[in-house]
């Protein structure tokens, strides 16, 4: 038996800050393509549902039932990627012209919160919070005259979510990632997917690779290039251990052969992702672009 | 948000002399009507853990001996600019003024 000691030194520790927000737009729920998202001052997490009912027999509680979880929030921010426009009912019919009310579409999200303690400060580690399924609704922009101090818009959006299925557990729409719990070469694997490395583009991988990343020891795989017949448009994909091949308009896996569909000057990206299990080294391509010329 | 420099160059322009100071010795000899300022603050937002923008704001005193004088207007009708107090030294009025620029 132990006796609890409280407030031990390096033990009081505690979370600050919100930082590195980047934006997913996801194709074919592939979360393939990040935008780094400036000016982030707040995301305000707001988990709902879980609402007990209780029922009643033999005039007392005689089972108590719970309504399943949601997840939403408030993200807050300076500023905005262009890309987000999409997600807030923004279509560009051309460049510079904005209409509103359009469809909105559901986009990702990661961003990173301080872990501090009493011996390390603020810099102890981080925590990563992924969010995926996410729709932001409409929000007021509160334009003001210029006065005699400087003042800044914060945008708001409030957010709800659709969870995503994840392998052994209730889907969901957010998972986090401590630092200061993880071992650091798994999580080096998890930061080169969201954040993109030299030769391959950021991307939010869903939980179930997320928590491969971290199950244990990941195996390395390097793309191949696929093979290329220009003047017939047929590319050929090679089979290459842990990869998984995709096509970059529908996000679809190919394997075998795939066509770049029309004539002269079409042009179809394939772009490879680690299977469960695997990760890509640091400096590896991971898409490549093919143009017919016939 | 412009910079040191371009703040000169309108406040020239309101005084239509080059009589504008920035944070001047006191063994400057300076010609009225004139224009002194220096800075005096910097507001800062913050975003992603670290200062987002900064805007300096400066303490500018126009100095004329007319105490009628149209400058102070002139320059009090610029953005982010706030009157601050008015006061009388060795027979020159003085109008202060926070500006952020």
């Amino acid at each position: 038996m132990t006796k609890l000691l409280w407030d031990q030194v390096s033990e009081r520790r505690f979370e600050t800050g919100v930082d590195q927000g980047v934006l997913y737009i996801p194709t074919n729920g592939v979360y393939s393509i990040g935008y780094a998202w400036n000016g982030l001052t707040a995301v305000t997490e707001s988990p709902g549902g879980a609402e007990a009912s209780p029922l009643y027999a033999d005039n007392q509680v005689y089972l108590n039932l719970v309504s399943s979880e949601t997840f939403g929030g408030t993200i807050e921010a300076y500023t905005y990627p262009d890309a987000f426009a999409q997600c807030d009912g923004t279509a560009t019919p051309s460049t510079g012209v904005s209409i509103g009310q359009q469809a909105r579409k559901t986009f990702g999200l990661a961003y990173r919160t301080k872990v501090g303690n009493d011996v390390s400060g603020q810099d102890l580690g981080y925590k990563i919070h992924l969010v995926w399924g996410a729709l932001a609704a409409p929000s007021e922009k509160a334009y003001a005259t210029v006065n005699d101090s400087p003042e800044a818009i914060t945008f708001s959006w409030a957010i709800t979510t659709t969870p995503v299925a994840v392998t052994g557990y209730k889907p969901t729409a957010t998972l986090t990632v401590d630092s200061t719990k993880v071992t650091p070469a798994n999580l080096q694997v998890l930061e080169d997917a969201l954040y993109g490395s030299a030769g391959t583009d950021p991307r939010l991988p869903l939980p179930d690779e997320v928590i491969a990343m971290f199950a244990g020891a990941l195996t390395s795989a390097t793309p191949v290039s696929p093979t290329f017949v220009s003047a017939t448009g047929v590319i050929t994909i090679p089979a290459t251990t842990g990869v998984d091949y995709r096509r970059g308009d529908t996000n679809a896996i190919v394997t075998g052969t795939t066509t770049v569909a029309g004539t002269t000057g079409a042009k179809l990206i394939i772009y490879a992702t680690p299977k469960a299990g695997y990760y890509f080294p640091a400096m590896t391509d991971d898409d490549w672009s093919f143009v017919r010329t016939a | 948000m412009g910079s040191r420099t371009a703040l000169q160059t309108v406040l020239e322009g309101i005084l239509g002399s080059g009589n504008v100071y920035f944070q001047p010795p006191a063994s400057v000899s300076m010609n009225y009507p004139a224009i002194v300022y220096n800075r005096d603050y910097s507001a800062v937002k913050f975003a992603a853990n670290k200062p987002y923008s900064l805007t300096k704001r400066y303490a500018v005193t126009v100095i004329d001996k007319n105490p009628d004088s149209s400058i102070p207007d002139k320059v009090a009708a610029l953005p982010m600019c706030l009157f601050s107090r008015h006061f009388t030294a060795d027979n020159l009025n003085h109008d202060v003024y926070n500006l952020y620029f």
